[in-house]
């Protein structure tokens, strides 16, 4: 079979597109692009570990967990960024 | 059982081959594979609207990683550009001829093939003791070097180019991140005859590289 050099994305893209691909929302041939690339560049391949090890840490955390005044600045954070300021 | 070459929606069991990190480790998802145990291959896998992906010889050097697994797959399997698509896979065996030091070697063949075509370009130029530094570096790290020394140097587009991919493929060889020295050689090859279709045949030849190397045992038909 012949096969024409891929197009990679840049890093960029990949980040951004990374929850997506994690949700495994992609389609198959952004999701072959978004693997190649990871074949390809270690600091996304690291980048793409380190985003699974939090989402592994923070599975594990209930409401509970949280210190009152740490819900209270996450509350905020997430006012602030809806509001867009 | 058939071979992993042109099957394209084979309902028969696929022998393929696929890339796994350290302790089995599946590179995108995560998870860990099944060991093989003496009873025989391990056990299938299979995700919930989702497949799952393995090579054939060709689609080798795309998915490089650091352990080499030989695979079965339950059909029906698709066929895709890169990759073979089933609906569950076990793996059958380790291939140990692919290890840590065949991985590295394997970036270096890639680097050295790119060298190759950079010496002849810089020869072609004139830039005969340029390309006789290049053609005597000892190592990836020196020919990183030297490379990016003709590159900067270099009078015309080609033979720049060719050296600052030498450089770039070696420094990956160097660093044992093959499968980018691996990627950036085949573009090499592309640049220096003017030709995308020379990337397919430069990625067939690492194909090769690997089964000879890794010792994959290949049915007739699967041979690349």
């Amino acid at each position: 079979m012949s096969v024409a050099r891929p197009q990679d994305i840049a890093c960029r893209e990949l980040v951004e597109i990374l929850t997506e691909f994690l949700d495994g929302a992609l389609d198959e041939h952004s999701r072959t692009q978004v693997e190649q690339h990871l074949v390809l560049c270690s600091g996304c391949a690291e980048y793409l570990r380190q985003f699974r090890a939090t989402i592994g840490v923070t599975r594990r955390l209930s409401e509970q967990d949280l210190p009152e005044q740490m819900k209270e600045s996450l509350l905020d954070a997430f006012r602030h960024w809806r509001h867009g300021s | 059982m058939p071979s992993a070459t042109g099957d394209t929606g084979a309902e028969q069991p696929m022998r393929a081959w696929k890339f796994l990190g350290v302790g089995r480790v599946a590179p995108f998802g995560g998870h860990t594979w099944p060991a093989p145990g003496a009873a025989g291959p391990g056990a299938w896998v299979r995700f919930p609207g989702r497949e799952v992906f393995a090579c054939r010889p060709d689609d080798l050097p795309w998915w490089i990683g650091p352990e080499l697994w030989e695979i079965e797959l339950e059909g029906p399997i698709r066929a895709l550009e890169t990759q073979v698509a089933a609906s569950a896979g076990r793996l059958v065996r380790q291939v140990h001829g692919w290890d840590a030091a065949t991985l590295r070697a394997f970036g270096v063949a890639c680097a050295e093939r790119a060298r190759n075509l950079a010496v002849e370009a810089l020869g072609r130029d004139g830039r005969v003791e340029e390309a006789e530094s290049l053609a005597r570096a000892r190592s990836m790290l020196e020919l990183s070097r030297v490379a990016r020394d003709c590159a900067g140097d270099a009078r015309t587009r080609l033979s720049a180019n060719l050296a600052g991919y030498v450089a770039e493929s070696s420094m990956r060889a160097s660093q044992g991140l093959a499968a980018a020295a691996a990627n950036i050689a085949a573009n090499a090859a592309v640049l220096a005859h003017g030709d995308p279709a020379v990337f397919s045949r430069a990625r067939s030849w690492q194909a090769r590289w690997i089964a000879e190397h890794a010792g994959l045992d290949l049915l007739p038909a699967a041979a690349v």
